[in-house]
C-alpha cells in the first residue's frame, strides 16, 4: 500500500490558508469566490419556462447513449455521446460548456434541446429504459434461481429482494400504461417465503410465477422491437454497464469479497449474453467486424463468472472486465448508429 | 471555560466587532459573503495544531476528514445564493486492518462522504451521479418538498439534481435511501450535512467525527467500527488539539445494526447542543446516548495537556475500532510549532 505523507501546518494566523490548502475540493469559503453567473440565471428562467415551451429536451444527466447521439449527429463531434456521459453530473445545460464537453458555439446550436430536469422518456429511449430495468430484474432472478437450486436460500434472498427494492418503483407506472399486471406482490411474497421458510414447497411455484411476471412484462414490448439489433444492443449495454460496476464492487485484493455483487454481475452478464444470442446472426450480417468483436468479448466475459458461488480467486481483474465491456459497447454503438440512420 | 468566548453567543455583530476584525470597510459584500468572511475571521483566531497526515491509498484519510468542510460552489441566481455540491457514488476498497480489505460504496472517493456545509436560507443544489452499480439515491435530513426527498432510485450511470433550501440550521446528515437501507448505509453512502445558523457560532476548532460500523460478511452484525471510516485510526494517530482551545465536535452516529451507542469523552465534560439546533447548550455531560442517525454538537476545552480517549461506552464497539484519542498540546508549545513552518 502506497502511503502519502504530508504535513499540514496549521497555527494561529496561518489557519485560514491551511484549512483551504488541506482540502481537496475547491470550496467557496474564499470570500472572493462568489461569482455572479449570468449563465446559471438564464438556466433557471429557461427551465421554469420549459413546461410550456413544447420542445422536447434531452436530459443530459440520464439520457442513454443513443438519445445523446442526436447531439453527436447535429454537431458532428465524434464520440460526443460518450463525452457527455462521462461529464455527468450537470447542474445546468451550460455546464456542457463550463465542463469543456463542447464549445459555446456548439452549445448555441443545441441549447434548445438540452435539459437537466427530469423528463418523461418517450419513444425508443423509453422502451430501452423499460427493458433494461426488466433485464436487471431478470438477471437478479436468474442468479437467485441458481442459488435456490444449489440449496442456498440465504444467498438467493437478496437477489429476490433487489428487483423490488432497487428497480420496481421505476417501472411501476409504465406497467399500467403497457397493460402489464402488477407483480410486486408476487416478488415480495416470494422474498417473504424464502426468508421465513425456504423449504416450503410453494417457493418453487412462487419463483416460477415471479420469473413469468418479469418475462411477461418484457413481452409487453412488440416482438419485432425485441429482435431489432439496434434496440437490443442498447439494452445489453445498459446491463453490462451495471455488471461492470458490480464486478468492481465485488473484488478486493484479487479475491471476491462481496459475493452479492459478484452474483448480481453474473446474472446481468448471463442475461445480456442470452439477449445477444438472439440477435447475433443479424449483427453478423449487418456488421461482421462488430459482431466478431462483440462475440469474442462475450466469450471472454462469460468465463469471469464460472458459477453462482464465487471462485476463490477472481478470474479477471475489474480492469480487464471494464475493457471487455467497453469493447462491446463501442462495437454495439456502430451497429446502433447504423440502424438509427436507416430508420 | 468553554463559555469564555471572545464574542457573545447570540448577539448580532456590532460595528465595533466588525472593525476589530477589519471588516467594516468591506462595504458592499452581500450577506452570504459576510457570513463566510466572519466564519473565516473566526477561524483565524482559532489555534489548530499541525497535523501529520498519513494518507492510506484508499477511500480513507481520517486526519484530513477531521476539519475538511465542503462549502460547494457558490453561484448567484436571481438574487439568491446557490450552493452547488457534486456527489458521485462509486465503489472502492478500504483496509480495515492489516489483514482485512473491504469493498465499500463511496461518495467522491471517500468514506464517509464529504461534510457538506451551507448556511440557513441558502439554496442547496446537489448534483448526484451514480457510478456504483446498484441503484442509489441521496436523502437529506432537513425540510424540503416530497420530490426532493431522495427515496427514488437513481440507476447506475444516471445523474439527478436535488435542490432545496437549507433549513433549519443544525447538524444533519445525508445518506442513500434504497432498500435494504441498512446495507446501503453500512457500505458507505452517508455523510454529514451542516447548516450553519444565520449568526455564526463563536470561534472554535471545529472537528467532525462520524461513527460507523462494518458488516464484512453481510450477516447483519458489525464486525468492525470506526470514527471517520478507519478503525482505530485516531487511537494510533491521536488528534492534536490545543490546551484551553474551544473544541466544537460535530458528532454523528450512523452505525447500522446496533440500535444505540453512546459517545464518551475522558477526563472532561462537554456542552451539548442537541442536533446543533440551538445556540445555547441543553446540558453538560461526559456520556451522551445516540440512536441511529442522531447527531449533536459537543463543545469543550481541555485544561491539562496529555492524551484523552473518546469512544462509545459500549466497550465491545470501542474495542472493535470505534475508539480514538485527543492529544492536548500545551499552549506554551504552540509558539514552537508555528516556527516549524
Ligand atoms: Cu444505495
Amino acid at each position: 500500500m502506497r502511503k502519502i505523507r504530508y504535513i499540514c501546518l496549521t497555527a494561529a494566523a496561518a489557519a485560514i490558508v491551511t484549512l483551504s490548502s488541506c482540502s481537496s475540493t475547491p470550496t467557496a469559503e474564499n470570500p472572493s469566490a462568489p461569482v455572479i453567473s449570468p449563465q446559471a440565471t438564464e438556466a433557471v428562467s429557461e427551465n421554469s419556462h420549459s413546461g410550456h415551451a413544447g420542445k422536447e429536451k434531452i436530459n443530459i444527466n440520464s439520457a442513454i447513449l443513443s438519445e445523446l447521439d442526436k447531439f453527436e449527429a447535429k454537431l458532428g463531434v465524434p464520440a460526443l455521446s460518450n463525452k457527455i456521459q462521462a461529464g455527468r453530473p450537470y447542474g445546468s445545460p451550460e455546464d456542457l460548456v463550463t465542463k469543456k464537453v463542447i464549445t459555446q458555439e456548439q452549445f448555441d446550436q443545441i441549447k434548445d434541446q438540452v435539459g437537466v430536469q427530469e423528463v418523461v422518456l418517450t419513444g425508443e429511449a423509453k422502451d430501452v429504459d423499460y427493458m433494461s430495468k426488466l433485464g436487471l430484474m431478470k438477471g437478479h432472478l436468474l442468479v437467485a434461481q441458481e442459488l435456490l437450486d444449489q440449496n442456498q436460500p440465504k444467498q438467493a434472498e437478496p437477489h429476490i429482494g433487489h428487483p423490488v427494492e432497487e428497480i420496481y418503483v421505476d417501472v411501476e407506472e409504465q406497467l399500467n400504461e403497457r397493460k402489464v399486471k402488477e407483480f410486486k406482490t408476487t416478488l415480495v411474497s416470494l422474498q417473504d417465503l424464502v426468508k421465513s421458510n425456504s423449504k416450503d414447497s410453494k417457493v418453487k411455484t412462487n419463483f416460477a410465477s415471479s420469473m413469468q411476471s418479469v418475462d411477461g412484462a418484457i413481452a409487453a414490448l412488440p416482438a419485432e422491437q425485441r429482435s431489432k439489433p439496434g434496440f437490443v444492443l442498447q439494452v445489453i449495454n445498459e446491463l453490462l454497464d451495471s455488471a461492470n460496476s458490480e464486478y468492481g464492487a465485488a473484488i478486493a485484493d484479487g479475491k471476491i469479497t462481496a459475493p452479492i455483487e459478484y452474483q448480481d454481475s453474473r446474472g446481468f452478464v448471463v442475461y445480456a449474453n442470452d439477449l445477444y444470442k438472439g440477435i447475433s446472426s443479424q449483427v453478423a450480417q449487418a456488421d461482421p467486424e462488430a459482431h466478431k468483436a462483440i462475440d469474442s468479448s462475450f466469450a471472454e466475459l462469460i468465463k469471469v463468472w464460472p458459477a453462482a458461488i464465487p471462485p476463490a480467486k477472481a478470474v479477471k481483474t475489474p480492469n480487464d472486465v471494464t475493457k471487455l465491456v467497453k469493447t462491446i459497447e463501442e462495437n454495439s454503438q456502430k451497429v446502433v448508429d447504423k440502424s438509427n440512420t436507416k430508420a | 471555560m468553554p463559555n469564555n468566548f471572545a464574542l457573545g453567543n447570540e448577539k448580532p455583530w456590532s460595528r465595533r466587532q466588525l472593525l476589530k476584525l477589519g471588516l467594516a470597510g468591506a462595504g458592499v459584500i452581500g450577506a452570504a459573503g459576510l457570513w463566510q468572511m466572519l466564519n473565516l475571521q473566526s477561524k483565524s483566531i482559532v489555534k489548530v495544531p499541525p497535523l501529520d497526515m498519513e494518507a492510506p491509498d484508499d477511500g480513507t484519510n481520517p486526519m484530513k476528514m477531521l476539519r475538511d468542510f465542503d462549502y460547494g460552489t457558490v453561484k448567484q441566481e436571481n438574487g439568491r445564493t446557490i450552493r452547488e455540491f457534486q456527489l458521485t457514488a462509486g465503489t472502492s476498497i478500504i483496509k480495515l486492518n492489516s489483514a482485512v480489505s473491504y469493498n465499500i460504496w463511496d461518495l467522491n472517493g471517500r468514506i464517509p462522504g464529504p461534510t457538506l456545509r451551507a448556511k440557513q436560507g441558502d439554496r442547496v443544489r446537489v448534483l448526484f451521479l451514480n457510478k456504483a452499480g446498484h441503484s442509489h439515491s441521496l436523502h437529506f435530513h432537513g425540510v424540503h418538498p416530497a420530490e426532493m426527498d431522495g427515496v427514488r432510485p437513481i440507476s447506475n450511470g444516471k445523474a439527478t439534481i436535488y435542490e432545496f433550501d437549507a433549513e433549519p440550521y443544525g447538524v444533519h446528515l445525508y445518506h442513500c435511501h434504497i432498500e435494504p437501507v441498512t446495507r446501503h448505509i453500512a457500505k458507505g453512502l452517508y455523510g454529514m450535512f451542516i447548516i450553519d445558523p444565520p449568526t455564526p457560532r463563536p470561534p472554535a476548532d471545529e472537528i467532525v467525527l462520524v461513527m460507523a460500523g462494518y458488516d464484512v460478511n453481510d450477516d447483519g452484525h458489525n464486525d468492525y467500527y470506526a470514527f471517520n471510516g478507519s478503525p482505530h485510526h485516531y487511537m494510533d494517530h491521536p488528534i492534536p488539539i490545543y490546551q484551553d482551545q474551544l473544541i466544537r465536535l460535530y458528532v454523528l452516529n450512523i452505525i447500522e445494526y446496533d440500535p444505540v451507542v453512546t459517545f464518551h469523552l475522558h477526563a472532561n465534560f462537554f456542552d451539548v447542543y442537541r442536533y446543533g439546533m440551538s445556540m445555547t447548550p441543553s446540558e453538560k455531560a461526559d456520556v451522551i446516548t445516540m440512536g441511529m442517525a442522531e447527531r449533536h454538537i459537543l463543545e469543550f476545552a481541555f485544561r491539562y495537556p496529555g492524551k484523552y480517549m473518546f469512544h462509545p461506552h459500549q466497550d465491545a464497539i470501542a474495542e472493535n475500532g470505534c475508539m480514538g484519542q485527543f492529544e492536548v498540546v500545551a499552549q506554551s508549545k504552540s509558539q514552537k510549532t508555528v516556527n516549524n513552518s
